[in-house]
């Protein structure tokens, strides 16, 4: 059984004692694990006993052992802490780190030079979040002429102004209503 | 009248409905196309979806490609990039589902949302409520839809179709009459051309003559459906709204278009055993069986030839389908004359669990099938799709019939990093960036 597995196993057993104050049962068991059968699960019971990490009384149901405080009773055993559940919670993953508001994010592959001095590429997928209003500083995705524009967005004297990363692009101060399209939330680029 | 009876908000039904939104996602992509007539399709020879500029100028859905140069010249004829348009379909109902957890994805561009009750909480009016997710859709994915809120699923309907594109309209309980009087029967949700034509010698035209008849009237004149349906516009909600997946399938289609058409015997039958296989894929995932299956064959003309079999016991393994349907296959096919497309309908699905073995069959034959497609479909969930797959569905795989014009971008642009199974799961805006 891999790593993972067994934490999530662990993690589902927990789950369940601190939802029920008791421990699973083997059919329980089946649900918690999506296995099959009760024989899955004996075999995946076993599996976990055997490095410690369950433990079962004489009639082979499951005992609540080490699954509570499971830190300080890692300090007591004088031995590193398993990775635990506490901590994992404050964690969050690359996609939620980059992206805000999942159902409204897009991706556009860049090409030009226009954000250069921003750190923008040729290349890069930069993460666009539409129908977010755009604050001044923000980079922003807009169209115009039937194209993508990429630009900082600055309020100036109540206009409003396109200015690019780059001194070779002049600020842009759109004559009619400015097509935002969304704000750019991260960029990616990939290496390998 | 029932209506306006009780309470003025018995039930609150939101129908979302996208407006020609394989078309609205393309141009919520491309910044190209914005404004302009575009019309999705191009791999199938037929418009799957124009967009509203373009069904300004007569092009509609169904047109053959050909003809669209002949009504609007500029036209933007693009391939179905099917996975940009259900990417924006998830999107939508999880919009929809922030507002509430009662939402029926009804298909892939139109859902019901169930807001009974949440005046209260939200501090605010039905209309509100709903104003807000249509909002919330159109500034988030770019595209717009059109919103009807009523009392039943088919009132609402007929509130979203009342006023397209990026309408709103609102039918409460007290004033139904001038949406009815103005929907022609045949444009309620469930009302078939042939029972429109029946209402018609009744003198019955449109929605609000139909449920203006009494209970007596329609019980006597038509059926159960029917009498639902006028339940449903009297403001009595018949028709719950279904949040799960459609998981139960009475029957099961799958159909492919090919261009350009062939006549090669091979090679359409090769692309009815792809049908055939595709379709028990999907009867497999979800435990379903038949013994009825239905093929049909689609020439250029658009004719088709359909015949029927049936098995000697319930199955969901093309291997002993194949049996059956070659004999079918032979019987429709006409030598010389070009197809276009094969389809495979799968009838009188039941649960895998209640399979009648046939009293001269050896269990062991079975018991080795079962094994085979467990293996084939674990294999498919690793390495995709079809990379087990009958000899006789060989020649659908391997000669390439859609030319490379007709793939969307995604499909030949892949990202750093992307492989041909695993694309990135946000969608992509194309077109230049100055």
């Amino acid at each position: 059984m891999p790593q993972t597995t067994i934490q999530k196993r662990l993690a589902a057993i927990r789950a369940f004692f601190k939802e029920n104050h008791r421990m699973p049962s083997y059919a329980e068991m089946t649900g918690l694990f999506r296995v099959q059968s009760k024989n899955a699960v004996a075999k995946i019971v076993a599996a976990l006993c055997e490095q410690g990490l369950l433990k079962k009384d004489k009639t082979g149901r499951l005992l609540p052992h080490r699954l509570t405080s499971a830190r300080i009773l890692g300090t007591v055993e004088a031995g590193f802490p398993s990775p635990a559940e506490e901590e994992m919670a404050d964690t969050m993953s690359l996609d939620d780190y980059l992206i805000h508001n999942h159902d409204a994010s897009f991706l556009l592959k860049v090409s030009g030079d226009s954000m250069i001095n921003a750190g923008i590429h040729q290349g890069d997928l930069v993460i666009v979040e539409r129908g977010r209003t755009p604050k001044s500083g923000d980079i922003v995705v807009a169209e115009i002429d039937h194209e993508w524009t990429m630009k900082y967005y600055e309020k100036r004297g109540g206009k409003i102004v396109l200015i690019a990363a780059n001194p070779r692009y002049p600020p842009f101060v759109p004559k009619e209503e400015l097509a935002i399209t969304g704000v750019v939330t991260g960029v990616v680029r990939k290496y390998i | 009248m029932p209506w306006g009876s009780l309470n003025d908000w018995p039930k609150a039904i939101v129908h979302v409905d996208g407006d020609a939104f394989f078309a609205a996602c393309e141009q919520a992509v491309h910044p190209e196309y914005r404004g302009r007539p575009v019309v999705t399709g191009k791999e199938r020879g037929i418009v799957s979806a124009a967009s509203y500029e373009a069904k300004a100028r007569g092009i509609s859905r169904g047109v053959a490609l050909h003809d669209v140069p002949k009504l609007c010249p500029d036209t933007i004829i693009v391939p179905s990039d099917y996975e940009t348009y259900s990417l924006f379909s998830k999107r939508m109902f999880a919009i929809m589902r922030r507002t509430t957890p009662l939402v029926e994805e009804y298909s892939i561009d139109e859902g019901f949302a169930d807001i009974t009750g949440l005046r209260g909480p939200t501090h605010s009016s039905y209309e509100t409520i709903a104003q807000k997710m249509q909002d919330a859709i159109c500034s988030e994915l770019g595209i717009t839809v059109s919103i009807g809120l009523s009392i039943s699923k088919v009132l609402a309907k007929i509130g979203s179709k009342y006023k397209k594109p990026h309408g709103f309209t609102s039918i409460p309980a007290d004033a139904p009459k001038p949406y009815l009087e103005k929907t022609p029967l045949d444009n309620v949700w469930g009302i078939g051309p042939q029972t429109a034509a029946y209402a018609a010698k009744l003198g019955i035209a449109t929605a609000l003559d139909f449920v203006t008849r009494d209970a007596v009237f329609i019980t006597t004149h038509f059926a159960k459906p029917q009498l639902e349906l006028w339940k449903e516009l009297r403001g009595e909600s018949v028709y719950p709204i279904v949040p799960e997946e459609k998981s139960t399938y009475t029957s099961i289609s799958k159909t492919r278009t090919f261009t350009p058409p062939s006549h090669d015997r091979a090679f359409v039958f090769a692309q009815l055993s792809k049908n055939l296989e595709n379709a028990c894929i999907k009867a497999r995932r979800h435990g379903l069986v038949t013994r009825r299956i239905t093929l049909f064959l689609k020439t250029q003309e658009f004719q088709y030839a359909t015949t029927e079999g049936t098995l000697s016991r319930h199955s969901a393994y093309p291997h002993e389908m194949m049996i059956a349907i070659r004999p079918l296959f032979d019987a429709c096919f006409r030598n010389n004359t070009p197809y276009r497309a094969t389809g495979v309908v799968l009838t009188d699905l039941i649960l895998d669990t209640t399979i009648q073995r046939s009293l001269f069959e050896l269990p062991i034959k079975l018991e080795r099938l079962q094994r085979i497609y467990a293996a084939v479909d674990t294999l498919a969930e690793q390495f995709g799709k079809h990379v087990v797959t009958l000899g006789s569905s060989l020649l659908a795989h391997t000669q390439h019939t859609t030319s490379r014009g007709d793939l969307p971008l995604r499909k030949t642009h892949r990202l750093k990093g992307e492989t041909k199974r695993l694309h990135l799961n946000l969608p992509l805006l194309l077109g230049t960036v100055r």
